[in-house]
């Protein structure tokens, strides 16, 4: 049935669409040999958008499952959460400091230095992807950090990426 | 005994239990240091400093290194459901652990079988999972941020991520709407903090205190100050605090904290659990 827990505790809360069978299959075999828990499900009516198969997924993993399938050759039309809102937010707010601009992106805010690039920090959120970035990018010049959604995992570290690139986006506006 | 448990930014999945200790600088369990940054790491510093000023003994981790990808929050889930019910903690705090709902409903299940079920206090991802899954009513304390608490509010969202527009766009002042909402939907837990420019508390949907100074609007930016108000209400808990003083209590000594060190944008959090030890003796 879909969405049913099952013994090993999976419930996913997201979907990946295909537009035929074949690339479905594909999907679950590139997943799966990442260690990725996944099912082959019934989408249902409302999200059927190609094919009668989809696959259910973590969808807090979102991030890191688009990247696999986009490495591993796997083609998919979209990801989706079975409830809620069907569109990530996209909704970003700037806050001026003076010395330092804090960049908010759904629920990650990135602060980095008017002068310098340099991040300063990095809040919100709460996936464990996030203190593993916020390591790895603060202290750091803007344009030298690889991409969040490229390094992270998670939703959190989706929104976080929106806050980067619209940081960056700033930034070059404000050196130019 | 309080436990902590969540993950931290190691590359090497490997689970670690122990006591906590945080010599003002440096967090260590069981001898090894862990980088004291925002997160899970901030959040046991803080309950550390707050134990210890309560006279209480240190809190007991169970930390695993995870990079996102779950592997490590997997340890902490199996570590949880196997050992919960022998180690019995009177105060189980969870935090930043990849959201699993199937796993985190045998969390909340080997809980159960305690002798005496646990204060639950979760915050972060724990606080996701547990709505998520439909659990919020077997925690007794979160402490959302306002984008969390539009979380909560939210009956579908499965993450903040895929919160609704017109509840994500709330500002502090509607968050009275936020907080009804949430507990009318079954998903909030009995006693909240609400962590903002204006902190909520938050008993049975009713606010009794909030808190408003000082006013330090940088702590905003500065990752991890929600972590560390979240230790210290689990120590405060586990000191024998009523669960709203705790709150008030980690609030306000946050808040004071930041005000001691002149908080800007650039400061760590490092900075800020150093200067809690005054802050909560003020």
């Amino acid at each position: 049935m879909f969405g049913k827990k099952n013994d090993s505790g999976f419930a996913g809360g997201g979907l990946i669409i295909f537009s035929n069978v074949e690339e479905a299959i594909r999907a679950e075999k590139v997943l799966k040999k990442g260690s990725y828990e996944v099912k082959l499900v019934a989408p249902p009516p409302d999200l059927r958008k190609g094919c009668d198969l989809a696959l259910e997924i973590n969808i807090v993993e979102e991030t890191g499952i688009a990247r696999m399938l986009l490495d591993g050759g796997a083609t998919f039309v979209e990801i989706l959460p079975i409830k809620g809102a069907g569109e990530l937010l996209n909704i970003v707010k700037t806050k001026d400091f003076g010395e330092a601009i804090m960049v908010k992106a759904g629920n990650m805010k990135l602060t980095f230095d008017k002068r310098s690039g340099v991040v300063l920090n990095i809040s919100g959120g709460g996936c464990p992807d996030i203190p593993y970035l916020h390591l790895n990018m603060i202290d750091k010049e803007l344009s030298s950090l690889t991409r969040p959604k490229d390094n992270g995992y998670t939703l959190c570290a989706l929104m976080l990426d929106r806050a980067y690139t619209e940081a960056l986006e700033i930034r070059k506006k404000g050196t130019a | 005994m309080l436990l902590i448990c969540g993950t931290v930014p190691l590359a090497d999945s490997i689970l670690i239990t122990g006591k906590a200790a945080f010599d003002g600088e440096k967090l260590l369990i069981a001898g090894k240091e862990i980088s004291c940054t925002q997160g899970t790491a901030a959040l046991v510093s803080a309950a550390c400093v707050a134990a210890s000023h309560c006279g209480i003994l240190e809190p007991q981790v169970a930390l695993a290194g995870d990079c996102g990808n779950g592997k490590g929050s997997r340890l902490i889930y199996n570590y949880l459901i196997t050992q919960l019910p022998a180690l019995s903690p009177t105060v189980l705090v969870l935090h930043y652990i990849l959201p699993v709902m199937g796993l985190m409903k045998k969390v909340c299940d080997a809980a159960g079988k305690c002798p005496q079920k646990p204060v639950m206090i979760a915050d972060a991802s724990s606080m996701y999972a547990a709505k998520a899954a439909g659990l919020a009513p077997l925690f007794d304390i979160f402490t959302p941020d306002l984008c969390e608490m539009a979380f909560l509010a939210d009956p579908e969202a499965l993450h903040p991520a895929y919160v609704s527009r017109h509840l994500f766009g709330a500002e502090i002042a509607q968050a009275p709407e936020l907080i009804a909402s949430a507990f009318r939907h079954k998903n909030a837990a009995r006693t909240l903090l609400l962590k903002g420019a204006i902190d909520h508390v938050i008993q049975d949907g009713k606010t009794i205190a909030t808190i408003d100074k000082p006013d330090i609007p940088a702590m905003e930016a500065i990752g991890g100050t929600g972590d560390t108000i979240s230790g210290m209400v689990g120590a405060f808990v586990a000191a024998g605090f009523a669960h709203t003083a705790a709150a008030i209590s980690a609030a306000k000594a946050n808040r004071r904290a930041a005000e001691i060190i002149g908080a800007k944008p650039a400061t760590k959090i490092r900075e800020i659990i150093a200067a809690l030890p005054a802050a909560i003796s003020d």
